[in-house]
């Protein structure tokens, strides 16, 4: 392992004129006969550990009739386990001295506790069991089934522009199963009963679809023991996991609603599809909406923030996920400017970067900000671990976090460009307004 | 990988034959790693600067952040502009202008923030001198352009507008308010008007009083040496000079006498925001400090906290419950809240009451200190792996006069607490009988529930109170309808209005308006078109028992709920056929409406209320109407028309616009022919 590093980093050396270096994140990996992935990173400055596990399971492998289900299991997989009481999993982590929580996307979910580094076999312990032998019964159901209605009453419904997101991707992907949100719906999971529960974890939260993260003050001997006699005893998970294959059809014409919504200012979003998050495109994409709205000197938060002053905040996300990505521009208006007048700015600007691409003064200033982002990064045990075990299953290599740099070198000032004319793609694109429910009817 | 396949077979040799493992109970801990504090280095420059430099070379970064001690000002008729500061600082310098500044700021990748009592510079260690050159321009050279603060209040009046949608803003405000009141720097609210009253000479005025040496602490952290940072610390700070700095004090706030329910009504909400809270008197200095962190984790610090643990652990009324103790120099404040679902918004409010009450009677057990301990402890140890940290113990300990090993020996006292200190500032801190039960939610569902726990006071989205004013009981809102009827010319002159077409022209940011009503009672038709500059902006058709709303080229089917508010707008002179029509109606008492006393109707479909009247007491005329999708409408200048008074003027306000709309009426025409192209 070490000898793979030292020629990546010398490779980098020989290119990397313009980047510095990055922090290389030193590793171990070993994977067990049940098929769950173990990576560890040491690093002894403070007495803590961060231990993750990574379900390959998202919404995206709900079924239509059935959304919801992985964010519920997110949920219900701190109710307990057969050795541990119902409430006793927050509990015990909390009064070790740990700290703890989870969260479910459309491609994976992720738990994680941060406990005192004494502590971390307990950690070991309690992530096993919970792999192991949950105890998913009707208590539990029937209690998180109210948390999570409001759990979505409080993200979505009473969040002025809180719906934005489920709004977009229902409009973006008519196929496939990232119209749905992660939050799922609640007849859904009202309908469903306790054995479905139970099948959906056998489908998935099995070791052959995890990967078991630990990075922080360990010794690694001891800690690669403890996870074989904690983790080897569980059972293999079914030989393949349903990953949706489904094929989202290119919009031929612009998607355009109104939502209208408890707000007071109007706020659009236009959505572009963009490939998967592992494809080469994606450090190009990065770097565009740097362009576009990173930093108080970016193209649109000069232009239209300060210099025209008709938006409020105006922001460039790469929504970046597994099967498809989509790249949002969002923008609130400042009071009484008309949305469709911002509109026509943003894509006035969008139009002049895929006309004339941008300066090699601003490439160099991409280029710094990019090095300085990727120093920054992983600056702690727990955005390590997460760092660690996104690159395992998105990138198929958990070295990855050590290589991005190299994919952003790559890069070029004409790569911008070429990406900005291939992916905003006007006619293809969903753009929404969101307007105040006051002008709504015939006002 | 080599390596680790020959590590793996080693292994699988050596510990092949494992013991088997005990599920049934938990592991034993190792034996725990002392938790050391990392050390920080001062120096103080001759004008009084104090310097905390802490090494971190881990990465090759390094952070330089500023901060400003003063007492909290009142801000007064210009509220509102400490939060500008900032962001007037980095309007440009008298060596950059702004675009400048934000583009050597962004070309090394760096960031640079300053706000009203803080400046904040961090880049990559290779970048460091151009950093600490563009702070010092910042602190030494700002400009304060005037068209920075048009272009600040601009973005402050649509944060505003934002905010008085937003729950969680809602309840802030409301909270502050009423803990502190409004003449404390904590409890004021700034308002469009404050806001506007903001001037350049403000915010120069501030910065020249503030913005001192003497008064400042300056934290270091990274990739740098005490040695190297000393000089550099010279090089930029040492010309600065002390100033004397004005002190301010204030009256201690007080909790209320009495619980008493504080409800803001919104009736979008889906959900309510509790906040039960009042103010304490905690400092960082106060040696209840480390107890009351106990305490505060015991009640609702976290997920294994009994507000947790009982309103969604076994309630399941919500997606968290917290509380917070919060120790402040001058007042600070208990805070326990919630979002919770609107049908249990009074069994909420009563749970943590409960809570809060078992809590101080029946304290804590020692299982619960033991956990509580253990937990700060750990997060305690975690704060740790950030280097800031450090440099910010070290600043505490300074601004808040703290004991010299307060932070060396926290893990100590915070161990030596026992049950009977717990208990102690449990009795002192929690005060189950005077507090402000805060609540942001739908009235019309849940105001009902929160009277069990007393008189309910009602306040609006800008935590002032709401205007109500009493009423005869005996009125009903067929008789308000009645006066209003003969106010305008009797109901028989009314009703015999079959037809009408009505004509009005605004202007709005330049632009002029225009919109045109058709109403048509005996085919039931209703069109309503508003021009923009001679084209059809948004236009509401009704007809065939369908309605159709076209806005920005989109036209949409209005849905079941909306068209029985529609309906409402078809009819020239809704009053006479409201009760007909099978809407319900109820009288909500007495509101001021521009100073004037007027009687507030609520018309109803299927339970939801559609939209509010109100009629001038002493004229009987309709003078507004709200709609809780869509605003406000004035009616003003009644005029004779043939046998009716109609309003000439409407005054439309609508979060939507800058400002209200004045619609005039250019046209009126009762009992008018019209056609089906009226109605495309």
């Amino acid at each position: 392992m070490k000898r793979k590093l030292l020629l990546i980093n010398f490779s980098l050396a020989l290119i990397g004129s313009v980047f510095g270096q990055q922090n290389q994140i030193d590793f171990r990996e070993f994977t067990l006969d049940n098929g769950l992935e173990v990576i560890m990173h040491q690093d002894n400055a403070t007495p803590i550990v961060a231990v993750s596990v990574l379900y390959h399971v998202g919404s995206k492998n709900e079924q239509p009739d059935r959304t919801g289900f992985a964010h519920f299991f997110e949920h219900l997989l701190f109710e307990g386990t057969e050795n541990i009481g119902r409430g006793e999993y927050m509990k015990k982590i909390t009064s070790i001295g740990g700290t703890l929580n989870a969260y479910t996307n459309s491609d994976v979910t992720y738990y994680y506790e941060m406990v005192p580094s004494n502590q971390l076999e307990t950690a070991l312990y309690m992530e096993s069991e919970r792999m192991l032998h949950p105890v998913i019964d009707t208590v539990g159901v029937e209690t998180q089934r109210e948390v999570v209605k409001e759990e979505k009453r409080q993200r979505y419904d009473n969040q002025p522009y809180g719906t934005i997101l489920p709004e977009t991707m229902k409009r973006v992907f008519t196929e496939h199963p990232y119209q749905w949100t992660t939050i799922g719906s609640m007849d859904h999971l009202n309908a469903a009963q306790l054995e479905e529960f139970i099948q959906f974890h056998s489908d998935f939260y099995v070791p052959n679809n995890a990967v078991l993260t630990i990075a922080g003050d360990i010794d690694y001997e001891q800690t690669e023991q403890w996870v074989r006699q904690y983790f080897i005893e569980i059972p293999s998970g079914p030989a393949s996991f349903y990953r949706p294959n489904i094929e989202e059809p290119v919009k031929t014409t612009e998607v355009r609603d109104i939502i209208y919504d408890n707000i007071q200012l109007p706020a659009i979003i236009q959505s572009y599809t963009l490939p998967g998050k592992d494809h080469p495109d994606f450090y190009a994409l990065s770097m565009l909406s740097t362009y576009l709205t990173g930093g108080n000197s970016s193209l649109m938060t000069k232009e239209l923030v300060d210099n025209q002053q008709k938006a409020l905040v105006v922001a460039a996300i790469p929504f970046d996920l597994e099967d498809y990505s989509i790249f949002i521009m969002y923008a609130i208006t400042n009071m009484g400017v008309e949305p469709g007048d911002l509109e026509g700015e943003i894509d006035a600007l969008l139009t002049k970067v895929k006309e004339e691409g941008i300066s090699d003064k601003d490439f160099q200033k991409l280029q710094n900000i990019t090095e300085n982002n990727l120093v920054s990064a992983n600056a702690s045990m727990g955005g390590i671990a997460e760092s660690l075990s996104s690159a395992k299953v998105f990138y198929g290599d958990a070295n990855y976090v050590n290589e991005t740099l190299s994919y952003y070198q790559k890069v070029t000032k004409e790569d911008i460009q070429r990406v900005a004319q291939q992916y905003f793609d006007f006619n293809s694109r969903v753009v929404l307004y969101y307007l105040p429910k006051t002008a709504e009817g015939n006002q | 990988m080599k390596k680790i396949l020959v590590f793996t077979i080693l292994l699988s040799f050596g510990l092949g034959i494992q013991a088997q493992i005990d599920r049934s109970k938990y592991p034993e801990p190792a034996p725990a790693r002392a938790i050391k504090l990392g050390e920080a280095s001062n120096f103080t420059l001759d004008n009084g600067l104090q310097v905390f430099v802490v090494e971190n070379h881990k990465l090759p970064r390094v952070a330089f952040s500023l901060v400003f001690d003063r007492d909290p000002l009142m801000e007064g008729e210009k509220a509102g502009y400490l939060s500008i500061v900032g962001d007037m600082l980095m309007g440009g310098t008298a060596n950059r202008s702004k675009e400048q500044l934000d583009e050597e700021v962004d070309f090394i990748g760096a960031s640079l923030s300053v706000t009203s009592s803080s400046v904040y510079g961090a880049a990559l260690k290779k970048h460091q001198q151009k950093i600490l050159d563009l702070m010092a321009d910042v602190l030494f050279n700002p400009v304060f352009p005037e068209s920075e603060l048009a272009k600040l209040k601009k973005q402050s009046l649509s944060a505003l507008a934002a905010s008085k949608d937003e729950p969680g803003s809602i309840s802030g405000r409301l909270v502050n308010r009423l803990n502190y009141g409004a003449n404390h720097p904590y409890g004021e609210i700034s308002t469009e008007t404050t806001v506007e009253a903001i001037t350049v000479e403000d915010i120069k005025t501030y910065y020249e009083t503030f913005f001192q040496p003497n008064n400042a602490y300056l934290a270091i952290v990274g990739d740098i040496t005490a040695e190297e940072a000393k000089p550099l610390v010279e090089q930029y700070f040492s010309a600065w000079e002390a100033a004397e700095i004005p002190t301010f004090e204030y009256p201690q706030p007080s909790a209320p006498s009495e619980n008493t329910i504080a409800l803001v009504d919104r009736s979008a909400s889906v959900q309510s925001v509790i906040n039960v809270t009042y103010p304490i008197d905690l400092t960082f200095n106060s040696p209840d400090y480390i107890a009351s962190r106990v305490l505060n984790y015991i009640l609702g610090g976290g997920s294994a906290s009994r507000l947790f643990l009982k309103l969604r652990e076994d309630k399941g009324y919500t997606y968290g419950a917290y509380s917070s103790l919060n120790a402040d120099l001058l007042a600070g404040s208990f805070s326990a809240y919630a979002n919770v679902q609107n049908a249990v918004t009074d069994s909420a409010v009563a749970e943590f009451i409960n809570e809060i009450k078992k809590l101080r009677n029946d304290g804590v057990t020692e299982e619960e200190l033991a956990n509580a301990k253990a937990n700060i402890s750990g997060s305690f140890g975690r704060s740790l792996e950030n280097p800031s940290t450090i440099a910010n113990f070290a600043i505490n300990t300074k601004r808040y006069d703290l004991p010299d090993n307060f932070y060396a020996t926290y893990l100590q006292q915070l161990d030596n607490l026992t049950v009977a200190d717990i208990n102690a500032v449990a009795q002192k801190y929690l005060r189950p009988e005077n507090m402000h039960l805060t609540v942001v939610g739908n009235a019309s569902e849940i105001e009902e529930g929160l009277k069990s726990f007393g008189k309910v006071v009602k306040y609006d989205n800008m935590a002032e109170l709401a205007k109500e004013i009493s009423m005869d009981e005996s009125v009903t809102p067929q008789q308000v309808i009645n006066q209003y009827l003969n106010a305008i010319g009797g109901k028989d002159q009314a009703a015999a209005i079959q037809t009408m077409k009505l004509e009005s022209t605004a202007e709005i940011q330049g632009m002029s308006l225009s919109m045109t009503y058709v109403h048509d009672l005996p085919n039931q038709q209703f069109a309503n078109k508003t021009m923009v500059m001679g084209s059809v902006a948004t236009s509401t058709i009704l007809k065939d028992g369908k309605a159709q709303v076209t806005a920005m080229g989109q036209t949409q089917e209005v849905g079941e709920n909306e068209m029985a508010a529609l309906k409402i707008g078809m009819y020239i002179f809704p009053e006479i056929h409201l009760e007909e029509a099978g809407y319900a109606l109820a009288l909500d008492g007495i509101k001021e409406v521009e100073g004037q006393p007027a009687y507030k109707l609520t018309i109803s479909a299927n339970d939801r209320v559609l939209m509010s009247n109100y009629y001038d007491v002493a004229s009987g005329l309709k003078i507004k109407t709200e709609n809780p999708e869509m605003g406000e409408v004035f009616y003003e200048e009644y005029s004779q028309n043939e046998a009716i008074l109609y309003p000439m003027k409407m005054v439309i306000k609508s979060p939507m616009m800058p400002m209200p709309l004045e619609a005039k009426v250019s046209k009126l025409e009762f009992n008018a022919q019209v056609t089906a192209d009226d109605f495309k």
